[in-house]
């Protein structure tokens, strides 16, 4: 399983939670873990707020513009910026979970590791640039 | 085979198929999201549609559907990925089919409202 790959449970086993915040003598792929399972958290959180919002639609269209006057505002796009950030990381990190689960490039997987982390930095730009200016 | 085996074998098999259908449901999630991004927000003036915009959005026969199918697929993953950081805690067996349902409890709410949503949208298209 690709949780074993990446878990940080055999460095600590007693408090399995509290471990990923602690920073001491962590390799990449407990710190990828660790991210991994926050933006994962931080995204189903979004997914819920995301679907109570859309309901401002029902309420018509003065209640929807409201909404996009705050969603167009530069701290709310500063957040989505947070939110493609989360994105890009929990799922190019998903995919080198998934591959190395799969036993793909399981002995490579930290130079996999700093492929996708590159590759989601570009992404991340070009997406901020995007918000920014659209 | 003993009571103990049997249970241990299960939870394994058990343990895989969530782990594969957690692994399916995240590459669909990244090409439909991507897709959810673009037509939705990057494509768009200003990265957000309008009320009618929003409307005509979802009165597409092909977007209404990818956005039902958009929502289920993130609710299996967004859960399966909330019960396995659960497990880390470390719960009894008991505890773990609590939490079982529970999930599914708030799976199905997730998908009615969701359903509701996006219907008495294209209703109102």
């Amino acid at each position: 399983m690709a949780e074993q790959v990446t878990s940080p449970k055999n460095e600590t086993t007693s408090r399995p939670i509290p471990a990923w915040f602690d920073v001491r003598k962590r390799r990449v792929g407990s710190w990828a873990f660790a991210l991994n399972r926050l933006t994962g958290l931080g995204l189903v959180l979004y997914l819920f707020l995301h679907l109570i919002v859309l309901s401002t639609l029902l309420r018509g269209p003065e209640a929807w513009d409201q909404f996009l006057a705050i969603a167009r505002s530069p701290l709310y796009l500063l957040l989505d910026v947070v939110l493609i950030f989360g994105l890009l990381f929990h799922a190019l990190n998903g995919i080198r979970v998934a591959l190395v689960g799969m036993g793909i490039g399981a002995n490579n997987q930290k130079t996999l590791f700093w492929v996708l982390a590159a590759l989601a930095a570009i992404l991340l730009v070009v997406s901020a640039y995007l918000v920014f200016t659209k | 085979m003993s009571t103990t085996t049997i249970s241990r074998e299960r939870s394994k098999n058990s343990a895989g198929a969530i782990w594969i259908t957690q692994a399916i449901s995240g590459l669909l999630l990244i090409v439909i999201l991507a897709t959810h991004m673009i037509a939705h927000h990057f494509v768009v003036e200003e990265g957000l549609r309008d009320f009618e915009q929003v409307l005509d959005y979802i009165s597409n026969p092909f977007i209404f559907a990818l956005e039902v199918v958009f929502l289920v697929v993130a609710t299996t993953h967004a859960l399966l990925g909330v019960r396995a950081v659960i497990l880390d805690i470390g719960l009894s067996d008991g505890a773990k089919r609590t939490l079982n349902w529970i999930l599914a409890i708030i799976g199905g709410i997730t998908l009615i409202y969701g359903f509701w949503l996006a219907i008495s949208l294209q209703q109102l298209a």
